[in-house]
């Protein structure tokens, strides 16, 4: 029998306190973090003026206008502002891919290249250390002064270092690199491979560090070259990392829009390096004394959900299939023995 | 755990049902009629801080002339535990206001202090919106023309000049354009104006002698006296194997060329005007890019910078601020004492022509009255100190009266200029500005979209006139409140 002190002392619970402390994230996520979320999925359907200014439709943002925010975007239409509206989107989304996809597989090559070469046993390479720091160097630049940087080095004017040592040997105008079609998205693309490569690198090379070394020894002896060892133990292997980098790639990929925003002179913003992003941006930001909020995140939510596709895609590709053919053939064991044992019952009634 | 997420599930209901009991105020298609909750609150809190007294008082939209107020009391207070606050844009004007103010009265040095944002046109704009939603301290802020109306339209922002007690007639004295531009929709003064902004064609002296033959500014002139001529100048140049481009950037050209523009960007029911100068104007662009008659460089780059330097910039349009000291004109000859400091001369050029302008706005929380008014006072009303001013920065200051005396004294006399006076030439230049009715709110915007639409045509991203027009449209759409037929 209990006493009273025993019983009460049983009764307190530890776990409130547990709650009270984790209290003030939950709070400050909601507030900060999730609401806005919620909010964005909101905005996207209300419409695009604010306060007495309406927009083109007449509607303001406290007006619920359904998915009118994505037809215009997505659709388009008749007058100047839809196929304004359509014609960008369009248009930025198609350089985010481009830009997204040229930089990419370059850069997860090399970064694939260079963290195999200094984890292999056989490669003596001296200041390896040394390689790993400044290959992961300009990732720490800001890409505000990247961007600068490279104007100053390849940009239109032809005081641009490119420029003055080709006009110095003869070439009669300037090349205008900044402003071409493919020119500045190659040269866009280039900045995010040199700027994130060596961040790539060190994630495979950890991942390459985390395969058993007795694999490598194992197929040392049993006189695999290095190319083999690469294909046949190395790369399947690194499977999972390389999905992760694929991911937090592409998601950053879609929504790129440091470089490509800030690689210009003057107001103009390149059209050729746009991305959804800047979309997003421009159409919130330029007109702020009006913004049009009902587009941004209309555009968002479509970018959105095509990141969650993307992502959803990039798992079924790269899903275990041996180990759900065992957890299918698992399932239907059960099922069977189920089955046997409803049946077996049945007999022995 | 479950009263925890129970209390989060509500509260997350209750947010997201919140938005949606937020009223339409009828359908989709209302009129302006329709005010939010926000604007409303807004309103009401601007008329509690007193600002609006004055427009009740005032004479219908669309007059020029700022009605007659008497000079009255300051409505603002002395908070002596707080700084004159300004906030420009740059440190190029304000700076020197400040350590002018200070000489002239050195009982208030150190009482005055500027907020520099730092940025230029349409991204200031959003500086300032962002430093004035932070609450923070402004007591004076410097406007620019092509976004003023944003804020001497909002009572929210700007209170009336007068209410540091000025009378109207106090800016008599000043350019009639200025006070105009700086007079809101209701005719009341809501910004004063330190500065005419007229411009001029700066060119280097010795180029133009070695390949035009021209010694004199007069002469000079001959070559650039209107466009046809400034175009025939280039293409000489260009013929006889000169790599010499006439003018410096096309954003210079566009300057010259925006001001001499007989419309305004938008009619008064917000509908976008495409004219004629549209097309003349892009095909110019296109003809001096394509041809080597301007430069390929933009404003404001370290290009724009260097070329002053070379010998394959003719001249540049440039305008009152330009020339002053620490100006573009300075920058870009290379400094005191640099290459080719000293080498320029002045003449008026292909047309007349003006470009931007600061207007100084009062801040409804200003708690620096005396201050405030002393200031805008030294720089917009006593003819003594603008004097003193114009010459202190090479400024040409809002008033044609001290002008006309500077310039018949010969007192100016500008280093970077080989000691030539801007002013003359400034001074007649000054007397054609007629911006009257042809500032709207959506300028810096239209201009924007227009200047990005010519820079496609001339890089021949778009194929033609035609196709530029369209780009035009679809990106002038996208200004909410401007209607693009």
């Amino acid at each position: 029998m209990a006493t009273a002190a025993q019983r009460r002392i049983k009764s307190v619970s530890y776990a409130k306190y547990g709650y009270l402390f984790t209290a003030p994230f939950f709070i400050v996520y909601f507030i900060f973090m999730f609401w806005p979320l919620l909010q964005t999925f909101i905005l996207a359907f209300y419409g695009n003026g604010v306060g007495e200014k309406l927009d083109a439709a007449g509607t303001s943002i406290n007006c619920f206008v359904g998915t009118q925010n994505f037809k215009t975007i997505l659709v388009g239409g008749t007058d100047f502002l839809s196929m304004g509206a359509h014609d960008d989107f369009f248009q930025y989304f198609k350089n985010t891919i481009i830009i997204w996809v040229g930089n990419f597989f370059p850069q997860i090559a090399l970064s694939l290249l260079l963290a195999v070469w200094f984890t292999d046993l056989r490669v003596k390479m001296p200041g390896k250390g040394f390689f790993k720091v400044v290959m992961y160097m300009p990732n720490i630049i800001t890409a505000a002064s990247v961007a600068g940087l490279f104007m100053t080095l390849v940009g239109d004017s032809k005081y641009s270092v490119l420029n003055v040592f080709l006009m110095n040997r003869g070439m009669e105008e300037p090349l205008q690199l900044a402003t071409g079609e493919w020119s500045s998205r190659f040269i866009v693309m280039f900045i995010q491979i040199w700027m994130w490569f060596g961040n790539t690198m060190i994630m495979l090379m950890s991942g390459i560090q985390g395969i058993n070394e007795s694999l490598f020894e194992a197929a040392e002896i049993d006189g695999a070259n290095s190319t083999q060892t690469f294909w046949r133990i190395t790369f399947p292997l690194l499977k999972t990392i390389m999905v992760y980098t694929l991911l937090t790639s592409m998601i950053g990929g879609l929504q790129m829009f440091d470089i490509p925003f800030m690689f210009h002179t003057g107001n103009i913003i390149n059209q050729y390096l746009a991305t959804v992003a800047v979309f997003i941006y421009d159409k919130f930001h330029k007109n702020y004394m009006s913004p049009s909020y009902g587009y941004s995140a209309a555009a968002s939510v479509i970018l959105f959900v095509i990141t969650s596709i993307l992502g959803a895609l990039v798992f079924w590709v790269q899903r275990d299939k041996d180990a759900m053919e065992l957890a299918k053939k698992r399932r239907q064991a059960v099922k069977e023995w189920k089955r046997k044992q409803k049946r077996g019952g049945g007999f022995s009634i | 755990m479950n009263k925890l997420k129970k209390s989060l599930a509500v509260i997350a209901t209750l947010a997201i049902a919140s938005t949606g009991l937020v009223a339409c105020g009828g359908d989709s298609s209302s009129t302006p009629a329709t005010t939010t909750k926000a604007s409303t609150t807004a309103a009401a809190t601007t008329a509690a801080a007193g600002s609006t007294a004055a427009a009740g008082s005032t004479e219908a939209a669309g007059s020029t002339t700022a009605a007659a107020a008497p000079a009255g009391e300051n409505k603002f207070k002395d908070d002596d535990s707080s700084k004159l606050t300004i906030l420009a844009w740059n440190a190029d004007d304000v700076g020197p206001m400040i350590q002018k103010f200070e000489e002239l009265n050195p009982d208030k040095k150190g009482k005055l202090e500027y907020k520099n944002v730092g940025s230029k046109g349409q991204e200031a704009h959003e500086q300032y919106a962002t430093y004035f939603k932070g609450g923070n301290d402004v007591d004076l802020f410097v406007m620019e023309a092509d976004w003023i109306l944003d804020y001497i339209d909002n009572d929210e922002y700007t209170a009336p000049i007068t209410d540091l007690g000025f009378s109207t007639d106090d800016f008599k004295g000043n350019y009639a354009y200025t006070v105009a531009i700086g007079t809101n929709k209701n005719g009341v003064l809501k910004g004063a104006s330190w500065q005419a902004t007229p411009g001029a064609y700066v060119y280097n002296k010795e180029m133009a002698e070695k390949y035009l033959g021209a010694k004199t500014p007069a002469e000079m002139q001959e070559f650039v006296k209107d466009w046809d001529t400034f175009t025939a100048t280039a293409k000489k140049l260009q013929d006889e194997g000169h790599k010499i481009a006439m003018a410096d950037t096309l954003g210079g050209m566009w300057q010259v060329w925006q001001y001499n523009r007989k419309n305004a960007w938008a009619d008064k029911d917000d509908n976008l005007v495409i004219d004629e100068f549209c097309k003349t104007y892009a095909e110019l662009a296109k003809q001096y890019y394509d041809n080597g008659y301007v430069t390929k460089e933009g404003q404001w780059t370290d290009g724009w910078n260097a070329m002053g330097q070379g010998e394959d910039t003719m001249g540049f349009f440039f305008c009152t601020w330009c020339l002053g000291k620490g100006g573009q004109l300075e920058k870009t000859s290379g400094g005191a004492g640099g290459k080719n400091y000293g080498k320029f001369d002045i003449c008026a050029g292909p047309s007349a022509w003006a470009w931007g302008g600061s207007w100084l706005g009062l801040s409804p929380k200003c708690n620096n009255g005396t201050l405030a008014h002393d200031f805008v006072k030294t720089f917009t009303v006593d003819e003594t100190t603008m004097a003193d001013y114009a010459l202190f920065k090479g400024e040409f200051v809002n008033n044609p009266n001290v002008m006309k005396k500077l310039v018949d004294e010969k007192k100016n006399q500008n280093p970077a200029l080989g000691n030539a006076d801007q002013f003359a030439v400034l001074y007649e230049a000054a007397s054609k500005i007629d911006m009257d009715g042809k500032i709207t709110k959506f300028d810096s915007q239209i201009k924007d979209a227009f200047n990005k639409s010519v820079e496609k045509y001339v890089k021949g991203q778009v194929a033609d006139y035609a196709a530029m027009e369209n780009d035009f449209k679809k990106a002038a759409a996208q200004i909410t409140g401007l209607n693009v037929q």
